[in-house]
């Protein structure tokens, strides 16, 4: 798991909405939010200390 | 009107170039009290920021492109995933006697904060699809002048997107973040 990888793919749609592509930019904010996901499941999957 | 004085058509651009002025404030904030406090982010404190960072692309291609639905799309699912991982860690530490992650700001831990600030983003994208008149005929995939509120929005985000990316990696390396990090990574001492 590379924790910087989201960032990495955040900054790379960033540029590209700058840049002027639209569509490549919404493309790689999709591969950013679908690791965001699998980094969800990764660090939030573990019982809670409380009782629901 | 105002928004001219902006250098931007639409009173709604403005409104969304000050919401991205907001959001790299947030992760500007988050990056100084790292550095002055030197309390280092925890794993899900870094996807909180990933989330912020997800919402303010969103509405940087309002900003850069015009208001579009699928623009707010994007900022509204990235507020709604900022709740999750924020809300995960208030739920983490809200047993009695659990002193939280970090030092607090103005009596609330920063992951309160974020839970907070994603549902007030949530409010301000739903109200603002109300309101944005948009036209399907500035749909096209052509960039505009952002106007100079958006250029210092945009800017501003990218640069602190650089600089989260440089420190993560400082922090973390390669690999995942452990659950309560004291120290670089990449940096002695």
């Amino acid at each position: 798991m590379i924790m910087m990888l989201p960032f990495l793919t955040a900054v790379i749609s960033a540029w590209f909405t700058w840049r002027g592509h639209r569509g490549t930019a919404m493309v790689w904010w999709g591969i950013t939010a679908a690791i965001y996901v699998a980094w969800c499941f990764y660090h939030m999957t573990s019982s809670l200390n409380i009782s629901l | 009107m105002i928004h001219h004085l902006f250098g931007l058509r639409r009173w709604t651009d403005c409104l969304n170039a000050l919401a991205l002025l907001g959001i790299s404030g947030v992760l500007w904030f988050a990056f100084a009290w790292q550095i002055v406090l030197h309390e280092l982010p925890c794993p899900l404190c870094l996807l909180q920021r990933v989330a912020f960072a997800m919402a303010g692309i969103g509405l940087m291609l309002n900003v850069c492109f015009g208001s579009r639905p699928a623009h707010y799309g994007i900022a509204l699912l990235s507020a709604l995933a900022g709740m999750v991982s924020s809300a995960r860690q208030v739920l983490l530490h809200i047993a009695p006697g659990d002193p939280g992650f970090g030092s607090p700001f103005l009596g609330l831990h920063f992951y309160t904060w974020a839970l907070i600030a994603f549902f007030a983003l949530g409010l301000f994208l739903g109200g603002l699809l109300l309101l944005d008149q948009m036209k399907l005929k500035e749909a096209a995939d052509v960039p505009r002048a952002p106007g100079w509120l958006g250029k210092l929005a945009v800017y501003s985000f990218l640069a602190i997107l650089l600089v989260t990316v440089i420190s993560t990696l400082l922090e973390c390396g390669f690999g995942p973040c452990p659950d309560d990090p004291t120290n670089y990574l990449w940096l002695p001492g």
